[in-house]
């Protein structure tokens, strides 16, 4: 048997009765209440400490559990971490391995240039590109998926029917295991899985469509018409344009550049990113009021008018065939990264719109009917009551996912095993590997590698505490 | 200090929460089958005080005698008192007969007799239908009464009230404190009852102690409190509506006020210096026509038609309320001439504004 | 409804009739009376959203009930197909297929020989009269059936699935989640007691240091954890799993903060009342803090059903100690081309949390928006 099993075995036997005397001998009780005998055996060093040394002795036997394990399973280790991490060796008895000195560092650092991985050494390799692609993960990865959230939960939280539905649907994926999740995606991302199988038939409808005759026709004049409701709906408020309205406007604006293709006169390429920045440089011009406002839909619709005349719809839609895509597997494509930020905002993203709808229900809504008899318009209302007052929300929100998402592994781990190539190599996988599956396990390295990332997630989570510390709640 | 043992006895209690001094050293004795009432507004310690005696907070320095013996340290179960809360502290998820004999089951009385003591209460307090609800089913009175119930099975030699009464509505309040009166009467049991409304305490008390910042500024009587306050503060805390101040000299038994009425005062003592003249709004005559030692003006009136209350201010601004057992015809603004009865007034003079004694 | 412009009475031409009907909801989204497009917009968002999130679990949950042919074609239909076979005299089971010789006029047949471009076929009436068809003409012959093989074979260990050990995988799993909760919800709710309704020296320190582990990830300190699991000797073992993460920061935060609203006077009173401290949490805080307490419970399963990282370090090497989640990655792992097998150990190991879910969807997220992490 070993220490820890005589240990506890020894504990229970004085528990079990030490407890039983104590309790016999001081207290009676009748047979009917063997259900209270077994809660006082419980809580039996409780009692005996609320004996022994008065009230004052109880709140330190209510913590002793909790705080030992604490202790042996969480702050022992941290301090442990140093320790192994000056030591070499592959044993795991603590004090027969060797100490090594700063060398598991220096492994690490053996780079000559820090910002190209492939300049270090095997250790330093792995680490450093581990650690850059962590750091793209969280710095790409978290704000979407708190901006995602916040959206989300600003919709949930509207007036809208069936709350509660859309909240636990979102919600969801939550529940679900790593395992589960990474088998779901891997089936839908598959070569011949689902996704391929929907684009492939939305090309082919596509250009079955655009092969028709007339079609471009009937797309200018019927795009022509939306085009013209959109407009007059956004302007049709008498003082002030609709929010609403523009937001649609700026999604057919966005559409319209994209396929006009503008830029292409002067051989650029990126005409959507231009649309969308129109697009939502009049949203906001609209829903901060703006008085320009108006002339700026105007205007933006006569250029949409002029960009819809030159659209050759059969070309736009004319996708040739569609070749499937290994989502998760081709490398230099970028997909496989961007899978893993999908999956992992459709996983978690619920549980933080969960807080985040918690702390916009507790901004009273007196405060937002005050605002509309003052007139202030929706943009307004959501920068100047909205934000400020989620904002502590929104600093637990934002530190809780930095640190989970520093932390990635599983999802990486199943989907893509780290693949392809490096491409989505992680830090917590590097640790992993280093200590668990390799043949002669490097604890030393891994622990190294531990400290390092310890470092650096203190490091964000200290800046980002810093930047919200007038908001912060933690 | 006799050597007869009193149900409880206070012997210099201080108490400190951190650096701030909450009592200050309080000496006190109460006999078997009193009803003490603890008066003072917020802040004066006299929950403090209540606590102390429960056993639920320990006091810095000083001693507490239950009959005769300390129990200092002794845990607030095994003095054998009972507390009846503020916010009556029901269990919200037991019933109320499982409120009423969860004590007695810790203190591991055999079952038939706490139901007995159960049931006994409950037909005393007349809470027998509402064994089986929970305390949220119950209304203001009826979780009074459970609270009441909770503290009598335990058979007390004291009975500690914490403001029991402030949560309930004006009427309901009246009908529990007749209620309580009428259970020290049958139970006879020694109560202490804490509270800062001065009605609750004339009405209830044998004895009231009325206190101030964690001192004593007078026990007594309830009726030697109002007719001789130790002092102006105690004058003022006790009888609605207040007593009225006027600020004035003192010059052998001649007062002068500022407000320009002199009166001769049947003081026991010649005394000389500044001085405060209390008197009683219902010591005050009033004459239409303006006769009398001073004229006022009427600022407002409120006639109840068995009493009618003036309010009313002199020249320099001081005021005064005139409280009359009968109707008079009123308008504001309109002068009237009032009367001071030499026979009730007191004097306050000195730095802790102590009542000067009267020749009676 | 109020016109916008003062001008615009209706002359009620067909037209104007028309147009008012087209632009008829209300542009303001934040108008009581009406549909306006904000709701329109509030609605796709959150169809869309739900579709995202749904999509994939059925279309997993669809696929898992389809037979093996379908699944290995990648067959895209929605409902399983499974070819409808017969028994033909003297030839053996074959499946059927439907051939249409262009006249519209369908005829049963199966596969004589090789699938080539000309296939040879024979009715099951006349199994020796073959005659050549062109393979187009060909079209299973075909049946909705739900492939329940998918899941009993790995279950009852048939047709080779012998690697599937879910009776004990299900059993670990249970076992360290509800054990797990257990110790979780008694230590957290003790400490959580000990810091909200006693004043003692050192309570400030206490909860700053849970407050700290709070902020400390998991995966920094994998290495040295394992190490003192190891010296403990429950590596390897289900206890290895379940001890180390009893005491969750969370938990306790969580319990500290719902305890605080629980009003002192009842604990006095229940003093006043000869309990000793023990008998006060039992019998007083424990039912009173209920709400925090399932919620903590709540999340305790979710946390312990679904781990993965550290049972995977503890549990590897012995295969009987595996909980669902290492079982499942282990068959999927080894069995990559299996889909229809993976796929139904998939939605069995998401059904127990997708019904506990549906059963109590309301309470846990009202709870945990109510009570969590505030």
């Amino acid at each position: 048997m070993s220490l820890a099993g005589s240990l506890m075995t020894g504990l229970m036997l004085a528990w079990v009765l030490g407890g039983t005397v104590w309790l016999l001998t001081t207290r009676t009780y009748r047979i009917t209440q063997v259900g209270r005998f077994a809660m006082d055996l419980l809580g039996f060093p409780v009692e005996l400490t609320q004996s022994l040394f008065g009230r004052g002795g109880v709140p330190y036997a209510l913590l002793l559990p909790n705080m030992a394990i604490f202790g042996l399973f969480t702050f022992a280790p941290m301090i442990l971490n140093f320790y192994v991490s000056f030591t070499g060796g592959s044993s795991i008895i603590l004090f027969e391995r060797p100490w090594v000195g700063w060398e598991k560092y220096g492994d690490i650092f053996s780079c000559e240039n820090f910002l190209e991985p492939r300049t270090c050494e095997n250790a330093g390799y792995n680490f450093f590109t581990g650690l850059y692609n962590t750091l793209w993960f969280v710095v790409i990865q978290v704000p979407i998926m708190c901006s995602v959230a916040l959206l989300t939960a600003i919709v949930v939280n509207r007036d809208i029917k069936g709350r509660g539905f859309w909240r636990a649907m979102f919600f969801y994926p939550v529940m679900l295991s790593p395992v589960v999740i990474a088998n779901i995606w891997n089936w839908v991302l598959h070569r011949k899985g689902v996704l391929n199988e929907t684009l492939d038939g939305a090309t082919g409808a596509l250009n079955a469509l655009a092969g028709l005759s007339g079609f471009d026709m009937v797309m200018t004049v019927s795009l022509a018409v939306i085009l013209m409701v959109v407009t007059e709906r956004a302007l049709r408020s008498a003082s002030e344009p609709s929010t609403a309205w523009t937001g649609v406007f700026a999604v057919i604006l966005t559409l319209l550049t994209a396929w006009a293709n503008p830029l292409s006169l002067l051989g650029l390429s990126g005409s959507f990113w231009l649309g969308l920045a129109l697009g939502l440089f009049l949203v906001w011009l609209v829903a901060s009021g703006k008085s320009a406002a108006r002339t700026a839909i105007m205007g933006a619709a006569f250029l949409a008018a002029v960009m819809l005349l030159s659209i050759q719809f059969s070309t736009v839609f004319d996708l040739g065939s569609y070749r499937p895509n290994n989502w998760l597997v081709t490398p230099n494509t970028g997909w496989p990264f961007f899978w893993l930020v999908f999956v992992f905002c459709w996983s978690h993203m619920g549980f933080y719109m969960l807080i985040l709808l918690a702390g916009l229900q507790a901004i009273p809504r007196d405060l937002y009917e005050a605002a509309k008899m003052d007139a202030t318009r929706p943009w307004r209302a959501f920068t100047r009551i909205t934000l400020p007052l989620v904002m502590p929300t929104l600093t637990v929100v934002i530190i809780l996912s930095l640190i989970r998402s520093f932390q990635i592994f599983d999802e990486v781990y199943l989907l893509t095993g780290g693949g392809p190539g490096r491409e989505t190599y992680m830090i917590v996988q590097n640790i992993y590997e280093v200590a668990f599956t390799d043949s002669s396990p490097d604890y030393g390295q891994a622990a190294a590698g531990s400290v390092l990332m310890a470092a650096i997630i203190a490091i964000f989570t200290f800046g980002q505490l810093w930047l919200t510390r007038r908001q912060s709640d933690l | 200090m006799t050597d007869q043992t009193h149900a409880l006895e206070l012997k210099q209690i201080r108490k400190s929460f951190g650096k701030v001094d909450v009592i200050h050293g309080i000496d006190l004795a109460i006999e078997e089958g009193e009803f003490v009432v603890f008066v003072g507004p917020s802040g004066c310690g006299k929950s403090t005080l209540l606590r102390l005696i429960a056993g639920l907070d320990d006091p810095t320095s000083g001693d507490i005698l239950l009959q005769g013996k300390r129990v200092n340290g002794i845990p607030a179960a095994e003095r054998g008192l009972s507390m009846v809360f503020q916010s009556y502290a029901l269990y919200p998820h037991m019933n109320v007969r499982a409120n009423l004999s969860f004590g007695l089951e810790n203190m591991n009385m055999p079952r038939a007799e706490i139901t007995q003591r159960v049931d006994d209460a409950a037909r005393l307090l007349q809470i027998d239908q509402l064994m089986d609800r929970r305390p949220g089913q119950l209304s203001g009175g009826q979780r009074q009464r459970v609270a009441i119930g909770r503290a009598i099975v335990r058979e007390p030699v004291i009975f500690l009230f914490d403001e029991p009464l402030s949560n309930l509505d004006a009427e309901l309040r009246l009908q529990m404190r007749v209620e309580i009166s009428n259970l020290h009467a049958q139970l006879g049991n020694t109560m202490i009852y804490v509270t800062h409304d001065q009605v609750e305490a004339m009405t209830m008390a044998d004895r009231i102690v009325v206190l101030r910042g964690g001192r004593i500024e007078q026990m007594g009587k309830p009726l030697d409190l109002y007719n001789a306050p130790a002092n102006k503060f105690v004058a003022g805390f006790i009888g609605a509506p207040q007593m009225n101040f006027l600020k004035g000299s003192l010059a052998g038994r001649t007062v002068t006020l500022d407000c320009g009425l002199t009166k001769e005062v049947p003081l026991a003592e010649e005394a000389q210096g500044p001085v405060t003249l209390g008197v009683r709004p219902e010591a005050i005559e009033v004459s239409l026509d303006g006769a009398g030692d001073a004229q006022v003006k009427v600022q407002n009136f409120e006639q109840l038609g068995a009493i009618t209350y003036i309010y009313t201010a002199f020249d320099n601004g001081e005021t005064l309320t005139v409280q009359l057992p009968r109707q008079i015809p009123l308008t504001r603004g309109q002068s009237i001439g009032i009367g001071i009865d030499p026979a009730h007034v007191h004097l306050f003079h000195g730095p802790e504004e102590r009542a000067l004694g009267m020749a009676r | 409804m109020t016109m916008p412009h003062g001008h615009s009475i209706p002359p009620g031409g067909p037209m104007r009739r028309l147009t008012r009907f087209l632009t008829r909801t209300s542009g303001r989204g934040d108008s009581a009376q009406g549909f306006g497009v904000t709701d329109v917009l509030a609605y796709s968002y959150l169809a869309f959203g739900v579709l995202i999130v749904l999509v994939p679990v059925l279309w997993t949950f669809f696929t898992s009930i389809k037979p093996e042919r379908q699944v290995e074609n990648f067959d895209t239909r929605l409902l399983p197909y499974s070819q409808i076979e017969e028994e033909i005299a003297g030839v053996g089971t074959r499946d059927l297929w439907i051939f249409d010789d262009g006249t519209g006029e369908e005829q049963l047949v199966f596969k004589a020989g090789p699938t080539r471009s000309v296939t040879d076929v024979a009715t099951p009436e006349n199994p020796d009269e073959v005659f050549g068809v062109p393979r187009e003409t060909l079209e299973p012959l075909e049946e909705v059936r739900v492939a329940v093989e998918n899941y009993l074979d790995p279950i009852l260990k048939r047709n080779g699935q012998e690697n599937f050990h879910f009776a004990t995988y299900l059993f670990n799993s249970v076992f360290v989640t509800v054990v797990a909760t257990l110790i979780t919800l008694l230590i957290n709710a003790m400490a959580g007691f000990a810091l909200s309704k006693y004043r003692f020296r050192g309570r400030l320190t206490f909860t700053i240091l849970i407050v700290a582990t709070l902020l400390i990830p998991a995966s920094i300190i994998l290495v040295s954890l394992f190490f003192v699991v190891w010296s403990f000797g429950i590596f390897g073992s289900l206890w290895g799993v379940i001890i180390p993460a009893a005491a969750t920061p969370t938990g306790v935060f969580l319990l500290r903060q719902y305890m605080l609203t629980i009003p002192d006077e009842l604990l006095e009173a229940a003093r006043m009342d000869a309990a000793s401290e023990w008998r006060i949490f039992w019998r007083i805080i424990i039912p009173l803090s209920l709400p925090a307490l399932s919620v903590l419970a709540i999340l305790s399963v979710i946390w312990r059903w679904n781990d993965f990282l550290w049972p995977l370090i503890v549990l590897i090497s012995d295969p009987s100690a595996h909980t669902l989640q290492l079982g499942l990655t282990q068959f999927a792992g080894e069995f990559n081309t299996d889909f229809h097998y993976i796929l139904a150990m998939t939605v069995v190991t998401l059904l127990p949390i997708t019904l506990v879910f549906v059963w109590l969807q309301r309470f846990i997220t009202t709870g945990i928006a109510t009570t969590g992490l505030k």
